[in-house]
């Protein structure tokens, strides 16, 4: 989800990694790196201007404190003005509240409005939605069908075309305790509905008003931000949209300008697509530091304990049954890519193709692992010929796709001995903080 | 439109004539003069740059064969160069601008080389004026990055009916939106035109189309939700020739390039429809992605053209300068409000025209 911002800020610190001095010139090199990867992200100009002259300022000025090496002293400088960037961590409550939703159009108030409120209804609390978009045609029928999928209520009325009076009466109407006010997309420069949104703030007397995102948005995100701050003050950020290859650094600059933080992420059209945010594991994975946390997290909410053992599998004891497993739980777990990102790799390569498999093939592989007896599935050294061609026969499928589903097995083999390997370089240096000990 | 990153340029612009000009000065006090004619009368030129507009509109006129060889052919009797190390900071001023205009990395990279190779090593006769260089150095740069842009009707005329325009783009751009506000122009121009409810995923999606139609007075053909989209648009396909129909739009829903089987299903309904033109729509409001996935679409499932929306968001605008340079398609609408009728053709010269004309 990370794609590229990760990439560059990674390269450029090892490029630091590989320098043999770290003086003035490596540092200037080190920020026009930096520099160049946040512009690409999105993030605000005048941001990346600031953040970075204050990277290279402490990084020349400051002394590392004994026993770290100037080498990481400017990680952990970089590190921590990252963290910085983008913002504190927002503690989401369990308990009675009301959220109002604010956002420009098309950014995905109303997917991630029903994301958030099954996210409140597994915690087990009961929640109601006010659909007080009255502006774009379909955007009741929408929310509706959405809210009836994770059985939450749902109060609107398509034929109504003041905001103000719906949520009036959705208030009265809903009982629950957690209350979501979805509003009809709208931005900065459209007085009538900024004052409309003020209003509904005032008359919700929102616990909550957060601000969705779009994840490509660009240089214009700081201001419209700053416009709907004035208006409602902002308390939270929710970037969507994730799942493509845009960045987010157009949302970051909104929450540095609204002082607020990441509340969720969005990423995927799926109701289930909602992650929690925390910006230290955000950062680490930005920088290839892994995020075991949140790895264990997924782990944990979507797969059931015989399911995969992770550790076995890190161990290189990877047979064609943890695989089964594997692509079973991809489903549950989101793409294979989503999920290495999680791990420390480092600077580790991970081969494209290991990770490029379509759902398409998935389900192929998974059929063709149907027609091997367990012996095989525990014990892939026994593939011969002749078992080949029977698997091949039981499944339906051809010699060379079986043929290729056993390449496939070696190269993830492969793939997890070296993630065991990996901690190298930039891994054992970020250790020396202290982050994973 | 573009309203900030005209301010830009104009600052830039006068940076930069202000460089050239002490240059300029420079040179004529010393070894760039040409001997054969007396420096007093150049160098009382240059002080008084201001009246030297004819030429500059007749230097307008010729923009055609680029910037570059013109200066060339125009230079007999006096001349003198620009260096690069003069304009670096003026050129460093507009990277900023065009980057805040959201002008992804690549394209502003291009931008930037253009107007460098342009400017610096360049021959100017000293009679001309310092402003005519610089705006035909920044228009030709811009426009090679726009393109020629392209009339709609004109197109719609040339092909044989029904004309079929298949919408596609990432998700939350205004695709649907926009399916609505092109048939209303279209049918305004007097065409007649037909709907595809293509978007059968997003719920709500199908109503909203729907509505939209209802009010415009226009028939949708609509599926069940989940329904295959290649079946409905082929439905629609069928019902505008039975029905001597002009035009079909086709809504499809929203997608990530990074979903494979999504750009397939796209490449599927592509094949089953053969539209007649694909447009690509993405909003004003994007940053660098809008170069990334404009390419992916363009490589996936081709592309025709662009049409912009939410202009009225980000009056910038530097999206339409990224999405053209990286696909090199034209744009031929943008979508500036909510309103059926917030919706205008894009001419790439009348605008870069605009964005270059005097004070911001």
């Amino acid at each position: 989800m990370l794609g590229n911002l990760g990439t560059n800020l990674k390269d450029a610190l090892k490029k630091l990694a590989g320098k043999t001095v770290i003086d003035r010139v490596a540092v200037e090199e080190l920020v026009k790196d930096l520099q160049r990867a946040l512009l690409q992200a999105d993030v605000n100009v005048k941001q990346v201007m600031q953040l970075s002259q204050t990277i290279k300022k402490r990084s020349l000025e400051e002394e590392p404190p004994k026993g770290v090496t100037a080498r990481e002293h400017v990680l952990k400088i970089v590190y921590e003005e990252l963290v910085h960037l983008v913002g504190g961590k927002v503690d989401v409550q369990l308990g009675r509240q009301t959220i109002l939703m604010a956002g420009l159009q098309g950014s995905g108030k109303t997917t991630t409005t029903a994301k958030i409120a099954r996210y409140f209804k597994k915690k087990g609390l009961r929640v109601g939605v006010i659909c007080a978009d009255t502006f774009r045609p379909g955007a009741y029928t929408q929310i509706k069908t959405l809210c009836d999928r994770v059985q939450v209520n749902c109060f609107g009325n398509p034929k109504e075309t003041d905001a103000r009076k719906i949520v009036a009466e959705g208030l009265q109407h809903l009982k629950d305790e957690v209350i979501i006010v979805d509003t009809q997309g709208r931005h900065a420069l459209e007085d009538e509905l900024i004052q409309e949104i003020i209003d509904l703030n005032e008359m919700t007397h929102a616990t909550h008003r957060w601000l969705v995102l779009d994840a490509a948005l660009g240089q214009q995100a700081r201001e419209q931000a700053r416009r709907f701050h004035e208006a409602v003050q902002i308390d939270g950020v929710i970037i969507t949209k994730m799942d493509g290859t845009a960045k987010g650094g157009g949302a970051l600059s909104a929450v540095s300008e609204t002082g607020s933080g990441i509340v969720f992420i969005g990423a995927g059209e799926t109701i289930e697509d909602l992650e929690w945010f925390d910006p230290d594991s955000f950062i680490s994975r930005l920088l290839g530091m892994g995020d075991l946390k949140a790895l264990a997290e997924k782990v944990q909410e979507s797969i059931k304990e015989d399911d995969i053992d992770v550790n076995a599998m890190l161990s290189g004891k990877f047979t064609l049954r943890d695989m089964y497993k594997q692509l079973e739980a991809v489903n549950k777990m989101g793409p294979l890519k989503q999920v290495l990102s999680m791990l420390p790799l480092g600077g580790m390569e991970v081969p494209a193709e290991a990770v490029d498999v379509t759902s398409v093939k998935m389900e192929r592989y998974r059929i063709i692992m149907d027609s091997m007896t367990s012996t095989e599935l525990d014990d892939p050294a026994v593939l011969n010929g002749s078992r080949v061609q029977r698997i091949a026969m039981g499944a339906g499928a051809t010699l060379e796709e079986v043929r290729e589903l056993i390449k496939y097995y070696k190269m993830m083999k492969r793939t997890f001995k070296n993630l065991k390997g990996g901690e190298k370089g930039m891994q054992r240096l970020m250790k020396k903080f202290g982050r994973f000990s | 439109m573009f309203k900030a990153l005209k301010e830009k340029l104009f600052s830039v612009r006068q940076r930069l004539e202000t460089t050239i000009e002490e240059q300029k000065l420079d040179s004529d006090l010393t070894i760039h003069s040409a001997p054969s004619q007396g420096s007093p009368e150049p160098s009382a030129l240059s002080e008084s740059p201001a009246p030297t507009p004819p030429p500059r509109e007749s230097e307008r006129e010729k923009k055609a064969p680029g910037f570059a060889q013109k200066v060339v052919s125009l230079v007999r009797d006096r001349e003198f160069i620009i260096a690069a190390k003069d304009i670096e900071d003026s050129l460093s001023d507009l990277e900023i601008g065009l980057l805040e205009s959201d002008v992804a990395f690549s394209a502003t990279d291009a931008i930037l080389t253009r107007v460098r190779e342009d400017l610096t090593g360049s021959k100017r006769k000293i009679g001309t004026s310092v402003d005519a260089v610089i705006t035909n150095a920044l228009s030709d740069a811009l426009l090679s990055v726009l393109g020629e842009g392209v009339n709609i009707l004109d197109f719609i005329a040339s092909r044989e009916k029904p004309v079929k325009i298949l919408f596609t783009g990432v998700n939350g751009t205004g695709k649907t939106t926009s399916v609505a506000k092109v048939a209303h122009y279209l049918t305004n121009h007097g065409l007649t035109v037909a709907i595809g409810a293509g978007d059968t995923f997003r719920a709500g999606a199908i109503e909203q189309i729907d509505v939209h139609g209802e009010r415009l007075g226009l028939k949708v053909i609509q599926h069940q939700e989940g329904s295959d989209p290649s079946a409905v648009l082929f439905d629609t396909v069928q019902y505008a020739k039975a029905h001597n129909i002009d035009i079909v739009l086709g809504d499809t829903a929203g997608r990530f390039h990074n979903r494979v089987n999504l750009m397939n299903q796209l490449a599927k309904i592509r094949r089953v429809i053969q539209p007649d033109l694909i447009v690509y729509v993405d909003e004003a409001v994007a940053g660098n992605d809008a170069v990334i996935r404009a390419e992916e679409f363009s490589k996936s499932v081709g592309m025709d053209a662009v049409m912009l929306t939410k202009v009225d968001m980000d009056p910038k605008g530097g999206a339409a300068i990224s999405i053209a340079h990286a696909v090199g398609k034209p744009l031929i609408f943008i979508g500036t409000g909510q309103g059926y009728d917030d919706i205008m053709p894009f001419e790439p010269k009348a605008i870069v025209a605009d964005l270059l004309a005097g004070e911001a």
